[in-house]
């Protein structure tokens, strides 16, 4: 079927390419509308500087936002890989019962709009003091990432045969040895990946930020919102070729140990 | 060992392929105790602020359906909804059938392509369309050069600017599950096709296209329920005047400061995604990736 | 041909039972095991066969019963802290260690310095005949190899007891055969004690000094492999181990000599040994043999029973004749390959002669 010139063939074809311009053109217009000099946003942009993202670092309020952005992705990776590692190696090790009530609480929050999540934290939150804080951002960030994370690790630890630990306990280890010297370092690629997963849905996630920002301390992704409501000048795409570059190299660590994962020791034991 | 210690036991030690109740337990609380602290909870609270204050009651449901003002914007959400999810229908499937086709360093970029909105935020990818469809954007330019329109025309701030945005974000989601199915009918379908005698249309049309609805299906469930709830594009590409739903919660909390109203608008929005996501659940298939056996 | 060395340790097994809500995998099991013997436990699949090995290994803890090890009750006692060697059907090797680490492992476990632990792990290897292939991974060695890394990983700790869950199904036939001889040769020069977990008949008779047949979570019958052949203690075990013919008949008269009335071919008399079962005047019975006691006769002698040739299988070491009985049983003749058949063909009729010597009788229906 390749190879074909015949009109419908390339009909075809031409939809697609046109479809695919759709989807990437508007994305990279980013990248030239960030050097353009004047302060507002133009396509295609004149001149050419790299004032904006002198801007950018330069910026105390800028950085403030960033440095918080990151702060609280670091500590939902952490909390999110830790807390979804332990539920999942409970429901495919542990004792039956909690099936369904797990599965449903854990697609709760990707099925549940995010703004339904927001005014809620944000309403409760407030009552208790934690609405604009660090924990509050992290503990929010967190119930977002944890399915993502499960799913990740459940993949992997599908594949880890489950006689591999008592194997391990008839070598004389206790099972947490046994976890900690056969599973873990098994997982541990997808362990990694889901935490690097987590990591990226904070630090890029607008809907719950922005509900939960307070007057002072904004995300990110809150102070890149009120900019583009207010003020759009070309520091938006700067900091988007930014954030670009930062996901992309986190989504090709996530990748590259995946792969390795499944190169090296996951090989089933039969011939 | 007494008949009394083995109960202890069961509970606290494990027996070979499995770890005991209580370890499970250990191990599930955090997260547990997270989803019901920070999802079920506080959710739920939202749910009975808006039947109880300022005095129970289910006024403030009452005015979400009744009031013409807000029952339009209900409308106009599903509307939109709707809209983009036939669009991206429609832009989605030629890319996954050709996806399912094509091999090597084609194979690559067109899947490079289709990934790259997942490498840039939504927020950034919305600011570009402010850009693109301004008054002296792309857009405009692009429809004076190709003789549609004589002026500048107002694209930005209209519905249409957000349908369009919304369905630039949203075609991912549509196209890869659509792909996924098409992928996984085996070739020899349509080869028994052809031998019968179907021409290649038909063979789609018969064959590939009723195989491939269960992605058709979830990929269009997971689009029109992601736009319902959709805020950050129709909030800043939108007007004030067209707004959807979560543009309309966002202004009740902001700037009017009625809670209980804007807790009735997320819960007729929970319960209205909540429904339809129930009903298709069987497009959903999480489970079975937890149906390892131990 | 029970070795007992002192390297090896006593198994005890009193009444083990084991209950999933209503179904009993394991029903009263008692069985006792010399220090240094080799017991293999046979049955079909959910004969509980596996579930009273992972009782002894600690993996599953019984409903029921107890299980001691020299002596000691060990039915609940971790299986980390048995100090007993395992080998599982997969083989069941760590794929992010090497080879040598795999073995060490259990040494690690028990808080030897590396290089002794590694020592001794070489040693391990080589004893399974692997000598240098420490510094591979799991999956770059063969099915066999990786069983026998497994074999070297269980007993490195010198271990007094060896139990193997099925651990040469996933291997083709001609590497099972070179590793049930692996396995012997291990047992005889440790002298430890071996517990075998496996559904092939063949491979329990030729490997285990006692073999354990179980159905239905009980045990049919213990002892050695010739007993077992040459004497099945339930109609089960007698259709389980090896070829038997089964030809139904009644039992006419009980007492010094039994007769019985086998369909058209008449009554016979045999020697009152010959029941298996104690059998009641009047009882429907069966007449068990197997095919290579069976020789063919002219119909009408005693003892024979005439069938129609259906099939005359060539099989270089033997010959295989398979008829059929007036009643609609078939019946197999194994001969020697040399064995002249007078131009015999399918369709002919032919006796089939049952020695008295050779053959068992049982009483019919369901076993127990």
């Amino acid at each position: 079927m390749r190879g074909r010139l015949d009109p419908s063939t390339l009909m075809l074809n031409a939809a697609v390419y046109a479809v695919l311009a759709f989807i990437v053109l508007p994305i990279i217009t980013i990248v030239p509308m960030s050097f353009g000099e004047n302060n507002y946003l133009e396509f295609p942009p004149t001149g050419f500087t790299f004032a904006w993202y002198a801007e950018y670092f330069g910026d105390r309020r800028w950085q403030a936002a960033t440095m918080l952005s990151l702060q609280v992705a670091v500590l939902t990776a952490i909390a999110a890989s830790v807390i979804g590692t332990m539920a999942t190696y409970a429901m495919v090790r542990g004792a039956r019962g909690l099936g369904s009530l797990f599965q449903v609480l854990l697609i709760g929050p990707i099925i549940v709009p995010h703004i339904a999540l927001a005014v809620g934290l944000y309403l409760f939150f407030q009552t208790i003091g934690l609405a604009g804080t660090l924990p509050g951002f992290v503990i929010a960030h967190t119930v977002l990432a944890l399915p993502f994370v499960v799913f990740t690790v459940a993949a992997a630890m599908s594949r880890v045969d489950a006689d591999l630990e008592a194997a391990a306990m008839s070598c004389g280890a206790s099972r947490f040895t046994a976890f900690r010297l056969v599973t873990l370092p098994l997982i541990l690629p997808n362990v990694l990946s889901g935490a690097l997963f987590a990591f990226i849905i904070s630090f890029d996630e607008p809907v719950v930020s922005f509900f939960l920002t307070g007057i002072r301390d904004k995300t990110l992704p809150r102070r890149m919102f009120d900019d583009i409501e207010q003020n759009l000048t070309p520091i938006i795409p700067a900091i988007a070729v930014l954030l670009t570059l930062l996901s992309v190299a986190i989504l090709l660590g996530a990748y590259v140990l995946r792969t390795r994962a499944e190169r090296t020791g996951l090989a089933s034991a039969d011939d | 060992m007494t008949a009394a210690a083995r109960p202890r036991l069961r509970f606290l030690s494990s027996d070979g392929r499995r770890i005991g109740t209580a370890a499970t337990m250990l191990l599930l609380a955090p997260f547990f105790a997270l989803l019901i602290f920070a999802f079920l909870y506080p959710l739920g609270r939202l749910l009975a602020v808006s039947v109880l204050e300022p005095t129970p009651t289910i006024d403030n449901y009452v005015r979400v359906v009744g009031n013409p003002v807000y029952a339009k914007v209900l409308l106009r959400t599903l509307w939109i909804s709707g809209l983009v999810t036939l669009l991206a229908l429609v832009l989605a499937y030629p890319v996954a059938f050709v996806m399912t086709r094509v091999r090597g360093v084609v194979a690559a970029f067109v899947t490079a392509c289709v990934l790259l909105p997942f490498w840039s935020s939504v927020l950034a990818r919305t600011a570009a369309w402010a850009v693109l469809l301004q008054r002296e954007g792309v857009a405009n330019t692009l429809l004076q050069w190709l003789g549609i329109t004589d002026a500048p025309v107002r694209l930005l701030y209209t519905e249409g600017a957000v349908v369009v945005a919304m369905t630039h974000v949203l075609l991912p989601f549509m196209i890869l599950p659509i792909y996924g199915a098409l992928r996984n009918i085996p070739p020899d379908y349509m080869r028994a096709a052809a031998l019968l005698g179907a021409g290649r249309g038909r063979a789609f049309l018969e064959v590939m296209l009723p195989l491939s609805l269960p992605g058709v299906a979830s990929g269009s469930i997971l689009v029109f329920l992601t736009a319902l709830g959709f805020f950050v594009t129709p909030s800043l590409l939108g007007s004030p005047q067209e707004m959807m739903i979560a543009t309309l919660i966002s202004q009740q909390i902001r700037e009017v400061l009625d809670w209980p109203f804007a807790a009735a608008l997320v819960g007729v929005l929970t319960l209205v995604v909540s429904l339809i996501a129930l009903a298709f659940s069987k497009a959903v298939r999480f489970d079975r990736l937890m149906r390892a056996e131990a | 041909m029970v070795t007992t060395r002192a390297n090896g340790a006593s198994i005890s097994i009193d009444r083990l039972e084991k209950r999933f809500g209503a179904v009993r995998a394991v029903d009263g099991v008692s069985i006792d095991i010399a220090a240094g013997e080799f017991l293999a436990l046979l049955g079909p699949s959910g004969s509980g066969k596996t579930t009273v090995l992972m009782s002894i290994a600690g993996f599953d803890f019984p409903s029921d019963g107890r299980i001691l090890i020299d002596g000691a009750d060990c039915t609940y006692t971790p299986a980390n802290h048995r100090n007993l060697g395992m080998v599982f059907q997969r083989y069941t090797l760590f794929p992010h260690l090497s080879v040598l680490d795999n073995v060490a492992f259990p040494l690690k476990m028990r808080g030897l310095a590396k290089a002794e632990r590694h020592a001794r792990a070489a040693e391990a290897l080589a004893t399974v005949r692997l000598a240098g292939y420490g510094d591979r991974r799991p999956a770059q060695l063969s099915g066999g190899q990786q069983q026998r890394v497994a074999l070297a990983r269980a007993i490195v700790y010198r271990p007094r007891v060896l139990l193997m869950d099925e651990p040469l199904s996933a291997l083709d036939k001609n590497l099972r055969e070179e590793m049930q001889l692996e396995i012997k040769r291990l047992h005889s020069q440790l002298g430890i004690t071996v517990v075998f977990v496996t559904h092939d008949q063949g491979e329990a008779l030729t490997m285990a000094d006692r073999v354990a047949v179980l159905k239905d979570g009980r045990v049919q019958q213990i002892g050695p492999a010739r007993d077992l052949y040459e004497r099945p203690a339930t109609l089960f075990t007698a259709g389980f181990i090896g070829e038997m013919n089964f030809l139904p008949c009644d039992a006419a008269a009980v007492g010094d000599t039994i007769e019985v009335r086998v369909g058209t071919a008449g009554r016979w008399t045999l020697p009152a040994g010959v029941a298996v079962d104690p059998l009641a005047p009047g009882e429907r019975a069966l007449l068990a043999i197997r095919p290579e006691r069976v020789t063919l006769a002219e119909t009408g002698a005693s003892n024979v029973v005439p069938a129609r040739v259906g099939d005359i299988v060539y099989a270089g070491a033997a010959l295989l004749v398979i008829g059929t009985a007036e009643d609609g049983t078939e019946l197999r003749a194994r001969l020697p390959g040399a064995a002249d058949l007078r131009s015999l063909k399918p369709g002919d009729t032919v006796g089939f002669h049952f020695p008295a010597e050779a053959i068992l009788l049982y009483r019919a229906g369901p076993a127990r």
